[in-house]
């Protein structure tokens, strides 16, 4: 029995959320500072698959939850407002959707369970070391061999590899094509075969979220192939879109400033009025983004897609999140090179887990300068 | 807010834009300048006549009574084309007062008609600006001591006056021609003018007193500084266009110097905090609007001119940077959005003094 739950009045659904997440979601999970592996969060997942909600995207006949747009929105600002780790998502939110709009049935019946499930559980092979921002010119070839395809090359900074069974990856299957965003595919494949080689990497923060991936003759069946051979990167750029605006949320940079407002009391920070000044600043940059994400998520709630112009809200938010972590290491004056938690009066901090957090958001969904360039072109219309 | 609301105002910024420019845009702002720089009577006729000075006044005291959004839609308009009107002064202030303390007096229906500006003369030199600070005196009728920064006061047909009575504040008219009353005109940066005012036993009316005076006037002063602050989301946004206008356009080494990537980042910069200003702006009118806590409405109103003026400061002074050696001649009109954006940006507390203010009034409300 599925609920209709875009028939809810937005205050009826958002109640509904907030009293699952605050009646069962795990306290000691709540505001991970850290990546999880499945294990961790199991237990949660299970909870989340029984009720149906580990794809509120979804379609409803797919096994999700059929958010419309608004609704959606909700979902996630509840999840992020309580802390509630998005697991291991990978599949949820890009694999699935892509299978979704352009897999076989076959394709469809085969993974989609299983992704719910985390019987699966995907990471996304796309950068590699020489196709960052620039990643059209990944060179991972895949060619077709009998039945399988054979994949050769190495994937880079794939996000929690060493923790995953699959990769859904863009390969070169067609080297001679006229264009380099030409000529790749979109391929799913097994991480437990010999030619597939992991390598964690370790991060600034000393933890490892991301790996390299070394292929030398892996082989994917042809049926893992998912669309048409060739066309994988305008399928891969077509999902894009509605998740920008996610990636600019206010919710890191209003966690940061939350936590730095009640370190800095701790610390005595207030009674420097530069200090202050600082803090409002920061403050209103929260604030004043909040009500520009609004005026965004209004225009998802009417139905409108939104343009390029959404990115800047993750150019503002991310630069905004890292000055916020910053102040928080000022705030900790000698402390402020310790890397395990401070206790101060009755507040327990981490000063350098956020500040670490904070570096890459920077970086990763397209880093900022990539950003400002299609923003310079593709809002403002300057040449070149 | 419902979409009628919005319907409302989208109507309102066209027939203000519509009107703005039909009348010149910027240049008529460069004109009145050179002319001698005062503002133009008959604009604040025509303003008048699309009913927007009247927007915040109740419609049983002869406004439009569509609230102080709405105030913010005309003063975006305003800054677009840096309009020398006291706009923002008059329905902030001088009607912001009046309709809290004596909305029946017939200078409301002057106001909201455009037949006469009242700028508000509340500030002195060497004290905060509270009305119990001043040194200003009304007793028996007649006003004595001096007001300093009123906006809009060259070519005004009176004065509202803060003053110190008998038994606590007092706000009193004061006639421009009546006699024992002087105005020295300081130059401003855009061509206009703030009046140093005194009065040496002036004949004043007196409009109201005691603790009222102090609350409107606390409670206008948030609206106009939230106004000033719309005023210069407007005066940024048109500053913006203009730039992105000049860099298309602009070449050198063969190519428009907009294709340049440090200019298309810095121009992106500008753009996202002109956007960033306009929604933060936008959101707190809206909420002023239905909120009644003064001391909520005060942080509000600090936040918008915080915002506002940091964005305008930057676009302002960025804008000319991108124009290269011409941004820096009087003949280019980013000048100008320069020259207006000092002013505003100075009147009723820049950035750094609304951060230390907003910073106040979020630790008052957090300590009660």
């Amino acid at each position: 029995m599925m609920a209709d739950w875009n028939a809810m009045s937005d205050t009826e659904f958002r109640k509904e959320v907030r009293h699952f997440f605050e009646t069962e979601y795990p306290e000691e999970l709540r505001h991970l500072p850290h990546r999880p592996k499945f294990v961790e969060i199991e237990h949660w997942h299970r909870k989340l698959h029984a009720k149906g909600w580990v794809a509120p995207a979804w379609p409803a006949e797919y096994g999700g939850m059929g958010l419309n747009a608004a609704k959606l929105l909700i979902f996630y600002e509840e999840q992020q407002r309580w802390g509630v780790n998005r697991g291991r998502d990978m599949g949820v939110q890009m694999v699935g959707p892509l299978i979704i709009k352009f897999g076989t049935q076959q394709q469809k019946d085969y993974w989609l369970p299983r992704i719910l499930s985390c019987e699966d559980i995907w990471c996304q092979g796309y950068s590699e070391p020489g196709a960052g921002s620039d990643l059209a010119s990944l060179r991972t070839r895949a060619g077709i061999d009998g039945d399988d395809f054979v994949i050769n090359g190495q994937k880079t900074w794939t996000t929690m590899a060493h923790d995953a069974t699959h990769m859904f990856m863009l390969v070169r299957t067609d080297p001679g094509a006229p264009k380099k965003q030409q000529g790749i595919s979109f391929l799913l494949a097994p991480m437990d075969q010999p030619g597939v080689d992991v390598r964690p990497i370790r991060t600034l923060a000393g933890e490892y979220e991301f790996c390299e991936v070394f292929f030398d003759n892996a082989r994917t069946p042809c049926e893992n192939l998912v669309g048409e051979l060739n066309k994988g990167w305008t399928m891969a750029k077509a999902l894009l879109s509605f998740e920008r605006i996610f990636i600019g949320s206010p919710s890191l940079a209003q966690n940061a400033l939350g936590q730095l407002e009640s370190f800095a009391r701790c610390r005595g920070a207030f009674d420097d009025p530069v200090f202050c000044d600082r803090f409002a600043q920061a403050a209103l940059d929260v604030e004043d983004h909040a009500a520009l994400y609004a005026r965004f998520a209004d225009q998802l709630k009417r139905g409108e897609t939104l343009g390029a112009d959404v990115s800047m809200l993750k150019i503002w938010v991310t630069e905004c999140f890292q000055r916020i972590t910053e102040l928080m290491i000022e705030a900790a004056g000698p402390d402020g090179g310790t890397i395990s938690s401070l206790q101060i009066g009755n507040v327990s901090v981490d000063v350098l887990a956020s500040f670490y957090k904070a570096r890459p958001t920077t970086i990763y969904g397209g880093s900022n300068e990539i950003q400002r360039n299609i923003l310079s072109k593709a809002v403002l219309g300057l040449p070149g | 807010m419902i979409s009628s609301d919005q319907d409302d105002l989208r109507l309102l910024r066209e027939s203000a834009r519509t009107l703005f420019e039909r009348a010149g845009g910027s240049g008529r702002a460069r004109k009145l300048r050179d002319a001698g720089g005062t503002w133009d009577p008959e604009m604040v006729h025509e303003l008048a006549e699309v009913g927007v000075l009247g927007v915040a006044v109740p419609e049983v005291n002869g406004g439009l009574g569509i609230g102080l959004a709405a105030g913010g839609v005309i003063a975006e308009e305003v800054g677009r084309v840096i309009a020398p009107e006291p706009v923002v002064m008059t329905i902030g202030l001088s009607l912001g007062l009046l309709r809290r303390l004596c909305p029946d007096h017939p200078k409301v229906a002057q106001l909201i008609s455009g037949d006469t500006v009242l700028p508000v003369a509340w500030q002195e030199r060497g004290s905060g600006g509270a009305p119990g600070d001043a040194a200003c005196r009304y007793a028996d009728g007649k006003l004595t001591g001096s007001k300093a920064w009123v906006v809009g006061a060259a070519g005004s047909h009176g004065f509202l006056v803060v003053a110190r009575g008998d038994d606590g504040p007092v706000l009193v008219l004061v006639e421009a021609t009546t006699n024992g009353c002087s105005v020295e005109n300081r130059l401003q940066a855009d061509g206009s003018a703030m009046g140093e005012l005194s009065f040496s036993a002036t004949p004043a009316e007196e409009l109201a007193r005691g603790n009222a005076v102090t609350e409107a006037l606390s409670e206008a002063i948030s609206d106009t500084t939230a106004l000033a602050a719309a005023e210069l989301v407007g005066l940024s946004d048109r500053a913006f266009e203009i730039t992105l206008d000049y860099i298309k356009t602009r070449e050198q080494f063969d190519k428009p110097i907009g294709s340049f990537q440090i200019l298309q980042h810095r121009a992106v910069d500008l753009n996202i905090m002109r956007e960033v200003a306009q929604a933060g702006v936008r959101e707190v009118l809206a909420r002023m609007q239905y909120e009644t806590d003064p001391g909520v409405r005060k942080r509000l109103a600090s936040r918008a001119k915080a915002r506002a003026v940091t964005a305008a400061k930057k676009i302002t002074r960025d804008a000319v940077q991108l124009h290269g050696a011409v941004g820096y001649t009087d003949e280019f009109d980013i000048g100008l959005y320069l020259n207006r954006a000092l002013v505003l940006s100075a009147w009723l507390g820049d950035d750094t003094y609304h951060r230390r203010m907003w910073f106040k009034a979020r630790e008052q409300e957090g300590a009660a």
